[in-house]
């Protein structure tokens, strides 16, 4: 058993015995009542041959019916039973030569056939050895060309390498997918599925089909080995097309009745040549493809789901196949090929980068580096840029960044003011500075207002006071960690301010040791009231400090001295008279003798002459002022006056003002 | 004294404001690891907003030119950010300014649970001991990658590994440093926090593709033309990597249909694969599959044990020092003018 994260490699497991039928026979001599009729036992050595059991394949690669960038890997299949490839003989000297293959087919290239009896699976023409030997009754088939023979399935030599064992730990998971014994065997495709591209050479997405087909009997049929003497190709082109016979596929959607039904060896239309290069414009055909493959997918999708259980394995295989329905046998004139096919699964190449490509592409930095002030790129770097999509251009300016990481956001605030504020995410370029405990207590605060802060440049920065609401929400809108708080707060402090008072209360004074013993039922209240007591006397030491009550006010600087005396002299009495006063028939009496100068209001003291005098006076005051002030203000002219008149709403004064430059 | 007296007495109201007045909790939570004030539930909730579980991305990540397509940025996590989190959940359903002053007694003793239960949130086995610097740094990365290959390996190192690149190392190795957390928060972003300064990042590819890979290099403008090549390697040795490329031969006219009988023979014809000269899928096998690859982020120009010194900010901060030495950036961030 390999370690974890290891697994070993076998070339092949082979089977004591191969598939096929084999006789027991047996003879027992020299018994002495005479011989003994030999005895023949039947035996059949039974392996999957035109379909694969579900339950014998593990995974495949790519996954069936995904879409990706798979473009630099080699499609595998990996099977349960190891010594599954190696069950038949192709080749009766060669044992070490799998019977299975793995052929990748790109739409236009194959065709999948329906639902067919087995005898019809292999290419008429081929006798399969014991057809008796059937794990089915009916099947389905791969029809190729010559062409794609040739240009795409593997030569005797690459089937021999393109399959193998693997023996890995069961508890490796990532690696086993549910295999019980530890070996699984391994098919490849010998193909790297690219892509197609558009005229600009960007790659468009590419439908595949991987089919794990049997090569009894058509080994022949195969690729000749390339002679080692020739000049090796070590590159090719990836827009080169093998042969794209979608072209037909206008003429079978006339009938596709016909092929559905099984007759498409009976040949309505005339025969078409059709050569290795079809008169299909690939680059269309490919546009058409990626248009289309999205489609498919969901049309997969809704049959895995929406099929009765029975139905939906043969829907969805029915589904995945349906790039490769041409009847391409009714329409070629080359050879062509028919091979079982035991799984088949497709998949779409996306030509997206490579997982080693995207992270060699990433653009690394500290949070806070923006693309644009990058470090100048090396040539290497430039290089491999030209060969990935760039970037997108951003579409808006660069946010307002400063060197903490703190990003300038547009803040509302409470009174509705619009205003830029600092905010920084939990990710910062620096390392920061946490608060530490000082004589064993943090700051802690209760509001997110008290973590606002507002920084050298005027602006506030929220970035913690935004941390501090999204914690209470995010605690909030979970009713169970209300809960969880509320209880933690409500039970075990009380639970512990009850044990605490007893500890302290036993520590003082050992006389009441058996009292809290016996847990008194007017205990509690008693020790409740006496608190709410204490706390009223010292709210200060047992809250938080209070507020006083009354604010002092503003000190009076005029108010110096001795009171009385103040009071005597702001009234217009004589203190000194009233003291005297007092020391005979005392201070109230002396208070209330004293006379206070006062103004009669019915009697002000004025007559006519005297308001006409005050009036007077007024007028003249207010005529010098006004003259004073037009005086300043220069001439008066039409312009001014209108300026200022517009400038501001006009009060008193201004009307005043008018009233005596419009005077002669 | 009886004992109506004694409860009326200066003595006793005297130690109920102390009781009252000086509530520390014992441990009450023994379910796990330790004795504990804070409950297990709510331990566990806190630790986990801690490390930024359900915080809106929008709070990540302010700006979306902060982390542009095809990205990875590097940070170190804000504790004070975190920690005022914590703040606001504590403060719901404080009513009373005795609820308050209660908290505020138990802060700091809650603040060092949650600090330990942070460690704990991601049961994982074998990576290294609590880092002691308490700095918890990490990356976000959005980029395809995290999209179409669901599943990566992380590991941080807290100094550059003498074995190299491309070594294996153990799983309980202890220079790794503990992944605090790993998700995916949307399709294409993934957070990683760790518990300590990474001095390497690897980021690899999951194991589950393991296949046979083959590297192409592009030529052609446009780029469609491709040269397929693998890495030789040592079948003796596997571990042991060479440095050469072995073009793949290529069947003409079939894109991407490759020559495997021949590329066989090219290997074995090489000296240091040290392969038989019988074929065999096996060997092949081994020269074939492409191991999952390994993306290294460090500092490539100086090697040196701390990321603070990897990724140079520019302006420092220094907070040992006097009031006096204090730099702009700090006051910036105290709010002091």
């Amino acid at each position: 058993m390999p370690q974890p994260g290891f697994f070993i490699l076998h070339p092949a497991v082979l089977p004591p015995l191969t598939a096929g039928g084999y006789t027991l026979h047996s003879e027992i001599e020299d018994m002495p009542h005479g011989p003994i009729a030999p005895l023949d036992a039947h035996i059949t050595v039974s392996s999957p041959r035109f379909t694969m059991p579900p339950e014998q394949i593990l995974s495949t690669y790519p996954p069936a019916n995904r879409a990706g960038s798979f473009q630099a890997s080699l499609p595998q299949i990996v099977l349960k039973r190891r010594t599954l490839p190696w069950e038949r003989l192709l080749d009766p000297s060669d044992e070490h030569l799998p019977w299975l293959a793995l052929v990748v087919v790109a739409e236009g290239e194959a065709s999948l056939s329906a639902e067919a009896r087995v005898e019809d699976c292999v290419t008429p023409g081929t006798a399969l050895p014991h057809l008796e030997d059937r794990d089915t009754a009916t099947s389905v088939y791969l029809s190729v060309t010559q062409t794609v023979v040739n240009g795409v399935f593997p030569t005797k030599g690459d089937v021999r390498l393109l399959a193998h064992v693997r023996e890995v730990d069961v508890h490796d998971t990532e690696l086993m997918g549910g295999d019980d014994d530890g070996f699984v065997s391994v098919v490849i495709a010998n193909r790297l599925p690219q892509p197609a591209f558009d005229d600009q050479g960007n790659p468009i997405p590419r439908k595949y089909l991987a089919c794990l087909i049997n090569l009894e009997g058509q080994a022949a049929v195969l690729p000749p080995p390339v002679p080692d003497h020739v000049d090796f190709t070590f590159e090719f082109e990836a827009t080169a097309v093998v042969q794209d016979l979608r072209g037909l596929s206008d003429a079978y959607a006339d009938h596709p009745d016909l092929f559905v039904m099984g007759a498409g060896a009976v040949n309505p239309h005339p025969k078409t040549a059709v050569g290795p290069s079809a008169a299909v414009d690939t680059a269309t055909a490919a546009v058409r493809t990626g248009s289309a493959w999205s489609q498919e997918i969901a049309a997969i999708d809704a049959a895995s789901v929406s099929a009765t259980a029975e139905q939906a394995p043969s829907l969805v295989r029915d589904a995945m196949a349906s790039g490769w329905r041409i009847p391409i046998e009714a329409y070629v004139v080359e050879p062509t090929y028919r091979f079982p096919v035991l799984a088949h699964w497709s998949f779409t190449v996306s030509g997206d980068p490579t997982f080693e490509e995207l992270m060699k592409g990433l653009d690394v930095g500290l949070i806070g580096t923006l693309v644009g002030d990058l470090p100048p790129k090396t040539p290497a770097q430039i290089e491999k840029e030209k060969h990935r999509t760039p970037p997108p251009a951003p579409a808006r300016p660069a946010p307002e960044l400063a060197e903490t990481g703190h990003v300038g956001l547009p803040h509302q605030t409470r009174r509705g003011d619009h205003v830029d504020a600092w905010f920084r995410g939990p990710a910062s370029p620096h390392p920061t500075v946490r608060e530490q405990p000082v004589d064993g207590r943090l700051p802690l605060a209760h509001t997110s207002d008290q973590l606002r802060i507002v920084v050298p440049d005027g602006r506030e920065d929220i970035s913690l006071a935004a941390a501090f609401e999204i914690g209470r929400l995010l605690a909030l809108s979970q009713p169970a960690v209300v809960n969880a708080l509320l209880r933690w707060r409500q039970e075990q402090f009380g639970a512990e301010r009850a044990a605490r008072l007893a500890a302290e209360v036993n520590e003082s004074i050992g006389l009441l040791a058996g009292l809290f013993d016996q847990r008194h039922p007017g205990l509690g209240a008693l020790i409740g009231r006496q608190f709410v007591l204490a706390a009223a006397d010292r709210p200060d030491e047992v809250l938080a400090p209070t507020r006083p009550l009354v604010d002092p006010g503003r000190p009076l600087t005029y108010a110096r001295g001795d009171l009385d005396k103040l009071v005597a002299d702001g009234l217009g009495f004589s203190l000194e008279a009233v003291n005297r006063v007092a020391e005979q028939i005392g201070v109230v009496a002396a208070l209330a003798e004293a006379r206070v100068a006062s103004v009669d209001e019915r009697d002000p003291g004025l007559d006519g002459a005297g308001f006409a005098a005050l009036r007077a006076g007024l007028d003249q005051a207010v005529t010098s002022l006004a003259t004073d002030v037009l005086k300043q203000r220069g001439t008066p002219g039409p312009n001014t006056v209108t300026v200022t008149a517009s400038a501001r709403k006009q009060d008193a004064l201004d009307q005043l003002l008018h009233s005596l430059e419009e005077q002669p | 004294m009886t004992t109506t007296s004694y409860l009326q007495s200066a003595e006793f109201l005297s130690t109920t404001v102390k009781a009252v007045s000086e509530v520390t909790l014992a441990p009450s939570d023994t379910d796990d690891d330790g004795e504990h004030v804070v409950p297990f539930d709510l331990r566990q909730w806190l630790a986990r907003l801690r490390l930024l579980e359900g915080v809106p991305f929008a709070y990540l990540v302010a700006d979306s030119a902060l982390l542009p397509l095809e990205s990875i940025r590097f940070f170190y996590v804000d504790r004070r950010w975190t920690d005022a989190l914590v703040q606001g959940a504590l403060s719901v359903g404080t009513v009373t300014s005795d609820d308050r002053s209660r908290l505020e007694q138990l802060y700091p003793v809650v603040r060092s649970e949650v600090d330990d239960a942070e460690r704990r949130v991601r049961p994982v086995g074998g990576e290294g001991a609590k880092s002691a610097s308490g700095t918890i740094t990490g990356f976000l990365l959005r980029s395809k990658a995290v999209s179409g290959w669901p599943g990566m390996h992380v590991r941080a190192y807290d100094r550059e590994l003498p074995e190299g690149d491309n070594a294996i190392i153990p799983e309980g190795d202890t220079r790794r440093l503990r992944l605090l957390r790993l998700e995916r928060l949307a399709p294409a972003v993934l957070l990683a926090l760790f518990d300590g300064i990474p001095a390497i990042v690897h980021i690899e590819e999951p194991r589950r593709g393991i296949q046979f890979g083959i590297r192409l290099d592009a030529s052609g403008n446009p780029p469609t033309t491709f040269a397929p090549w693998i890495p030789p390697r040592d079948t003796q040795d596997p571990q042991k990597v060479i440095n050469a490329k072995v073009p793949v031969p290529c069947r003409p006219g079939s894109p991407g249909v490759l020559d495997f009988d021949h590329l066989n023979k090219a290997l074995i014809a090489r000296a240091d694969t040290h392969m038989g000269a019988e074929i065999d899928s096996a060997e092949f096998a081994l020269e074939a599959l492409r191991f999952p690859y390994r993306q290294v982020f460090g500092d490539v120009s100086n090697p040196v044990g701390r990321l603070a010194d990897v990724f140079q900010p520019s302006v420092r901060i220094r907070a040992a020092l006097g009031e006096g030495t204090r730099s702009l950036v700090e006051r910036f961030e105290t709010g002091l003018s």
